[in-house]
């Protein structure tokens, strides 16, 4: 759950139409468009989750962000059979009740939620969620893990910097990797993974 | 300043720290506040080239000395060359060091070598404009002909296949025919990277993409994430534009020179074994206090701020040996962060408690940008001023912070509930003090008591136990300064 308190405001004045802003945003809320010399950028208020990537990251800082009416992003957990919930987490190897994003405390529950209720991409999962909306890096592979473990395919966008793909996991490393660099201690953090997964579900 | 303190970092203006003008006091300022140096608590510290009364010179000098050894032959005429660089070393001793010895590469670098253009990419955290401030702080935009850029983990990527599968880099990182990997030697995230590949994180971590980043903190688990830099570096793409490395080579105490190598992993061993003797002992020493009230006075987000060279983050887990991989989960990591359910309770008997001696922290100063609920929600905090408070409350990864914090207006009425909430006078400064750090008397006096022993258990039980985890020959210890 994420509270959205500001919104993203470009200054046209110092815009030179990058497209930076357009790249970078992780729900496709911003579309750059160009007629000639004339730019122009329609930010989506409605699809925007205040995550500041666009002003963070615009060269030329023509964008600020704003106050607005604060409102939630959040899936109601007791909306969806929780059976279905906890399959999702472990079939992702995540325990239900564990966080998997630093920056909104959302727990994996809630990222399942999302899922099962139907969002099927990684935009449609921070759009329900506010999970990915805080410092936009962390929480990647989580929601990667999450959607192909619901089978949920998606293309990603190819002139978008985001979401390029799901990485490798404790589960997947080489055999002969394991063996080579014992000092990584690849099994016990994987027996250590599989005791969180594992364990019990209080609710 | 009380007689006997060590001056504080300055505050510095920045979008992520509060305006200075709302710092209107530090811990150091406080009554009853002293310190201690760190050639009285560790006596066979190293000798630092910086701070020095010759300044930057030295640094210059050290570069320049150990770059003649190196072998620049990949570096053609004609070549394109990226100085590779991470934020965290523009945070040390304020970054001057830092910046020389990226002047130091750059200019050796044009003059033994006929390279076309010579540009510096520098790699950052969470703060997406940090690096830029830096960059223009010190000026390097103009000393690199306007070829020095700020490149965040959310721009374009390039894919790196590797041992484990697809990951991926930043394009602008690896734009160049030659890369060159400059980067420091402080232990720094000793709770992430273990002691384990130090040198050759920022390949999985600086220089990498967010997926990448993010494979490092949920995919692989608290020691095998390390795994994630080296399988990258060890990729032929990065191989194929591999020249040389140089290190900042850090002790608590400031810089201690400057070693520049061709081979990354023979650097890595003495990057390893220094950081363990400099920096093992004063963060055991740390975890022997039994009780104190820290305070938070840092131009860096919260885990950052410094004290002796250590960081915040080094005291929050104090409580374990964060070098002895043999304990799984260190009581701060991102790993262990998300190992609590709702209601606060551990998912597994496993999960060690943020330090207990930590009774409550005064947050004098220090930033946004990097998520700190956790730091909040698992230790009684109070954020001084108002203005701090509301700046926490707009950062989109610490919107909850306030929501575990308290607040006072002023540092003294903060400090004043802390000793009466806390019932002891022992308190730690985290304000970047050079040589020693910032302490109350009391504690002052416990660390002058514990020192000695804690030295000797370092020097005799557990440098061998860290040195045996990592199969590096005990020999070489001497001869790493």
């Amino acid at each position: 759950m994420k509270t959205v308190n500001v919104h993203a405001r470009v200054n046209m004045d110092l815009c030179k139409g990058c497209k930076n802003c357009e790249r970078v945003c992780p729900v496709y809320a911003v579309k750059v468009t160009r007629d000639g010399k004339q730019v122009r950028v329609d930010i989506n208020d409605g699809l925007c989750v205040g995550c500041w990537n666009c002003e963070q990251r615009c060269p030329e800082h023509a964008i600020t962000m704003v106050s607005c009416e604060p409102y939630t992003l959040s899936t109601d957990v007791t909306s969806v059979d929780y059976e279905q919930v906890v399959e999702l987490c472990r079939k992702a190897h995540f325990h239900p009740k564990q966080v998997v994003c630093y920056c909104t405390a959302s727990r994996a529950e809630e990222l399942a939620a999302a899922i099962l209720k139907g969002a099927s991409s990684p935009d449609a999962v921070v759009r329900a969620t506010g999970i990915g909306a805080g410092c936009g890096i962390e929480c990647n592979q989580p929601i990667l893990r999450f959607l192909e473990a619901a089978g949920k395919t998606f293309e990603r966008r190819k002139k978008s910097h985001q979401w390029y793909g799901r990485t490798a996991t404790a589960w997947e490393v080489p055999e002969e990797v394991r063996r080579k660099y014992p000092v990584f201690r690849f099994e016990e953090d994987l027996e250590m993974f599989e005791t969180i997964v594992n364990s019990p579900v209080n609710r | 300043m009380p007689r006997g303190t060590i001056p504080p970092a300055p505050p510095r203006k920045s979008q992520y720290g509060v305006d200075p003008q709302f710092v209107t006091m530090r811990g150091a300022e406080l009554d009853g506040m002293t310190s201690v140096s760190l050639g009285e608590l560790i006596p066979d510290m190293p000798p630092v080239i910086f701070p020095s009364d010759r300044g930057v010179a030295s640094i210059r000098e050290a570069t320049e000395e150990t770059l003649a050894r190196v072998d620049l032959s990949k570096i053609r005429p004609g070549s394109t060359v990226n100085i590779l660089a991470s934020h965290h070393g523009f945070t040390f001793l304020k970054g001057e060091p830092y910046a020389e010895m990226l002047r130091t590469i750059r200019d050796f670098v044009e003059t033994r070598t006929e390279a076309k253009e010579i540009r510096l990419r520098a790699g950052l955290g969470m703060r997406f404009r940090e690096t830029e401030e830096y960059i223009k702080a010190h000026g390097l935009d103009r000393y690199f002909n306007g070829k020095a850029i700020g490149v965040a983990p959310i721009d374009e990527g390039v894919p790196i296949e590797t041992k484990i599968g697809t990951l991926y880099g930043l394009r602008k990182m690896y734009d160049a025919d030659v890369i060159i990997h400059a980067h420091n030697s402080d232990v720094r995230e000793v709770h992430f990277h273990r002691q384990v590949d130090r040198a050759v994180k920022p390949f999985g971590m600086s220089y990498a993409r967010t997926e990448t980043r993010s494979t490092y903190h949920w995919n692989l688990g608290p020691r095998a994430a390390n795994f994630v830099a080296r399988s990258i570096f060890d990729s032929d793409f990065v191989q194929g534009k591999y020249g040389f490395s140089c290190f900042m080579i850090m002790s608590p105490g400031g810089v201690v020179t400057v070693d520049a190598d061709n081979d990354l992993y023979a650097l890595n061993d003495r990057v390893t074994i220094g950081g363990m003797k400099n920096y093992g002992k004063i963060i055991t020493l740390m975890g022997e206090i039994d009780e104190c009230i820290v305070i938070l006075d840092f131009p860096c987000p919260v885990p950052y701020v410094f004290a002796a060279g250590v960081i915040y983050a080094n005291m929050v887990g104090a409580n374990v040996d964060l070098f002895d991989l043999d304990n799984p989960l260190p009581p701060y990591t991102w790993y262990t962060e998300t190992y609590y359910d709702d209601r606060g309770r551990p998912l597994a008997d496993f999960v060690p408690p943020v330090n207990p001696a930590i009774r409550t922290v005064v947050h004098n100063y220090a930033w946004t940008g990097y998520p700190s609920a956790f730091f909040a929600e698992h230790t009684p905090t109070i954020v001084v001023g108002q203005e701090q408070a509301a700046h926490f409350s707009r950062d989109p990864m610490n919107l909850s912070y306030m929501r575990y914090a308290l607040t006072a207006n002023e540092l003294k009425a903060a400090m004043d509930f802390a000793y009466r909430t806390t019932r002891t006078d022992k308190v730690l400064i985290f304000d970047g003090a050079t040589g020693g750090m910032n302490v109350s008397f009391s504690l002052a006096e416990f660390l002058r008591n514990r020192a000695p022993a804690v030295v000797r258990h370092v020097d005799r039980e557990l440098m061998p136990k860290w040195l045996a985890q990592r199969s590096i020959d005990a020999s070489l210890l001497n001869l790493v300064a």
